[in-house]
This record gives structure tokens, sequence and C-alpha cells, in this order.
């Protein structure tokens, strides 16, 4: 029977961590410096982050507390994972920004930006970052809705040889932050039942 | 020469967010990719924008970017003979 193994809800709010909010001090208001203040209490050593979009940002943070609390070792190509992430606003914080650096009359549009201009750009960062060599995609749904997800992560186990499922929700727009990340593992003795009304609470708690 | 590669230090920093770096940081005459700095094609891209916006120089033969932006003394070298404003 699938567990859900770990999980991480990243809001404006709060960061909770399997149900226990992690110690980290909050200086700012919620928004992009506040990702920076989860990526110092982290620790991660990955300068990368810096140049991320926000989205990804929050995917990324979200899934580096998944994995750690998994004690997940990225230093192995990993073929039997996969990651599955939805969103409502797709890469919208993104675009916005981008559409920003386009001014006719100072017309430098940013390379950098630009890359970020895609919603799946997360699910990539999160596999580079953790050698995750399984297939990964990216969803817009209309709202958060457990049981699109619970399909797509049932789709993302049928490929021969996926074992665990990093998958989600990754939703981030003008400073708002409304993100869940979870691990499901197809045979796991513990961590509690994978099922809609379970995702459903983990959003919703 | 040390006011502008000061400058460009400064400025290479802001655009491809080297956070938690500090002009003192950057070893002028090391390379700016693979080693270094580290830096990727995406920056690449980054610094080709940097020096036609604050410089003025378009870049027009890609088989010289290689030469040019080996390290930050390098790139000042090529402000400095080329700069349009």
């Amino acid at each position: 029977m699938k567990k859900i193994t770990a999980y991480c809800r990243i809001t404006d709010r709060q960061v909770i961590l399997n149900g226990k909010e992690p110690d980290i001090a909050f200086s700012g208001e919620p928004g992009s410096s506040r990702l920076t203040e989860i990526y110092r209490y982290l620790d991660a050593g990955y300068p990368k982050f810096h140049k991320m979009d926000n989205l990804s940002k929050a995917g990324f943070l979200a899934s580096e507390m998944v994995l750690r609390a998994l004690d997940y070792d990225r230093e192995t190509p990993d073929g039997s994972t996969s990651v599955v992430f939805a969103n409502k606003s797709a890469s919208l914080d993104d675009d916005k920004r981008f559409q920003a650096t386009i001014n006719p009359d100072n017309y430098y549009p940013s390379p950098s930006v630009f890359v970020y201009t895609l919603p799946n750009i997360v699910t990539g960062e999160v596999a580079i970052r953790n050698k995750i060599h399984g297939e990964t995609s990216f969803f817009i749904l209309e709202d958060f809705d457990a049981e699109k997800m619970h399909t797509f992560i049932e789709w993302a186990f049928s490929s021969p040889g996926i074992n665990r499922v990093l998958c989600g929700w990754t939703e981030y727009l003008d400073n708002h932050c409304d993100v869940l990340v979870m691990m499901v593992e197809k045979e796991s003795p513990k961590g509690m039942d994978y099922n809609i009304l379970n995702i459903n609470q983990l959003y919703l708690n | 020469m040390e006011e502008l590669i000061l400058e460009l230090k400064k400025q290479i920093i802001e655009a491809l967010n080297l956070e938690d770096i500090t002009p003192d940081d950057i070893d002028t005459n090391a390379p700016l990719f693979v080693e270094g700095l580290g830096l990727d094609s995406i920056d690449a891209l980054e610094l080709i924008v940097l020096m036609e916006k604050n410089y003025g120089i378009k870049l027009e033969d890609p088989g010289k970017s290689k030469e040019i932006f080996k390290s930050v003394a390098t790139m000042a070298e090529y402000i400095e003979k080329n700069r349009t404003k």
C-alpha cells in the first residue's frame, strides 16, 4: 500500500515539516525574502538557488526539506523517483518579472529571468539538485484538486521502475506562496496512507 | 582601470544574483566560467546584455566571446578599448 512518507507545507503564514514547525526566525514580510530566510535556515549551500525564480525557490525549498527528512541520497543518480508538481498560476509570477524587463525605451530583456518563464522548470531544478532521473511533469489546474493530483501521481507510478513520487502543489504569485510537497512511496512500512482524503487534509491543515 | 574593475565586479554580482559574494571575493584574473565563479551559458547571455546596457558594446562576433569573458580582467580590458558610453 502506498504511503506519504514525508511532507512539507509552505504558506505565507508558516512552514510545516511532517506536522512540526521548524524553528525559522522570519524577520520580513511574506515573499521572496522569506524564501531566502528558509534557504539560510537550511544552510543548503546551493548558490544556484539565488538565480531561481520564486516558484522554483518555493518548490526547491519544500523538496529540500522533504528529502532531508527522508535522508535521501542525492549523490547517487536515481531512476526510481519521479517528480510531479501542479499549480494554478503556472509561471505567471516570473512572466510578469520578465515583461517588466521589456522596456521599449531601454530594451534589455533579461535572459536569466526568461529561462524561468515555464512552470515546469521547478521540476527540473529539483531533479538536477537531487540527481532524480525519473520522469518529471507539471500540471496546471484551476485550483488545488487532490483528486486530479492523485490521478497524476498514479500515472507517474505506472511508469516501469518508479517506486517513489515527489509530488505536490507549488503555487507562487505576487509574493503569495502556497506549497505542499509530499513524497509518496510504493512500499513503505511507515507513513500515512496515500489517498485523496489525506492529500486534502495535508493541504488544508 | 582599477576603478573599472571594481565597478564591473559590482555589476556582475548584481546582474547574476551572486548572493553572499563581494567584489573582494572575485579574483580579477580567475576564470569566470566552469572554475572560478562557475558561471553557465545563461550567465554568459547576462554578461552580453550587461556589456551592451552599461557600456554600449554590441558583441557581434560570438567567436570573440571566449577571450573577452575569460576573466574580469579581460572583460575590463575589452570594455576600456571599445566602450561607447
